[in-house]
């Protein structure tokens, strides 16, 4: 949501200066006044999109997980559960790392595979980098 | 004395090295052998042996990486079975 009115508000600068367009924005403008109400608060709503990741990304990050550190099915998985809690020394979450980048295939820097150490983090991680590949 | 994080990386590459190669087998092995070789020498202490352990597995790594440049130049022409998904 904070994305789009991220969109619909560049749209703004350019109306102004060409008719054509004012056409097309008449119709954005719809999506604008809707958004602009939002907009003072799309800072804060966009830093809880950035922290937040899907659900089933979080899932598979714990099936993976799961398979990776020979835990049995019933084994309550939270997002917030650290790695090393679950029985993972570093060279386990060094596979961990391994196996979700094959799955999602993406590709980890060096510096972020230090850094993780929840589920969680590993799901915003795997987010950020999906939504930069195609773009890219 | 190599620090642990070094050790870390070290694996890593020695990881991602292993699975660009085209060839099922090999792929495998690689992953299999430096999980295996790295867990084998985890508890490892005395500086000596960590530090021989170490230029081990940097003298692997090169090996895998020389040997992936031949394995690129010629890829299999049709996927292992293994591959296949059922």
């Amino acid at each position: 949501m904070a994305s789009l009115s991220a969109t619909s508000l560049s749209f703004k600068a350019p109306s102004t200066r060409s008719t054509r367009i004012s056409q097309v924005l008449r119709k954005a403008s719809t999506f604008q006044s809707i958004s602009f109400g939002r907009f003072q608060s799309s800072k804060s709503l966009r830093l809880q999109i950035s922290c937040a990741a899907k659900p089933e990304t979080v899932q598979k990050v714990s099936d993976i997980v799961k398979e990776q550190l020979a835990l049995s099915a019933d084994t309550a998985l939270t997002s917030e559960s650290k790695f090393s809690a679950l029985g993972a020394d570093s060279l386990d979450t060094v596979e961990i790392v391994m196996a979700l980048e094959e799955k999602f295939n993406i590709s980890v820097e060096e510096a972020d595979a230090q850094n993780i150490t929840t589920i969680q983090e590993a799901a915003d991680l795997i987010e950020d980098l999906v939504q930069k590949k195609p773009a890219a | 004395m190599v620090a642990k994080c070094q050790v870390i990386s070290l694996c890593r590459s020695l990881l991602r090295a292993g699975c660009k190669y085209p060839d099922y087998n090999i792929r495998e092995y690689t992953k299999r052998r430096t999980l295996d070789g790295f867990r084998m020498n985890k508890n490892l202490t005395d500086p000596s042996k960590v530090n021989d352990a170490y230029a081990e597995g940097k003298e692997q790594l090169e090996v895998v990486e020389r040997v992936l440049k031949v394995y690129l130049a010629y890829p299999p022409k049709t996927k292992n079975i293994m591959e296949l998904k059922v």
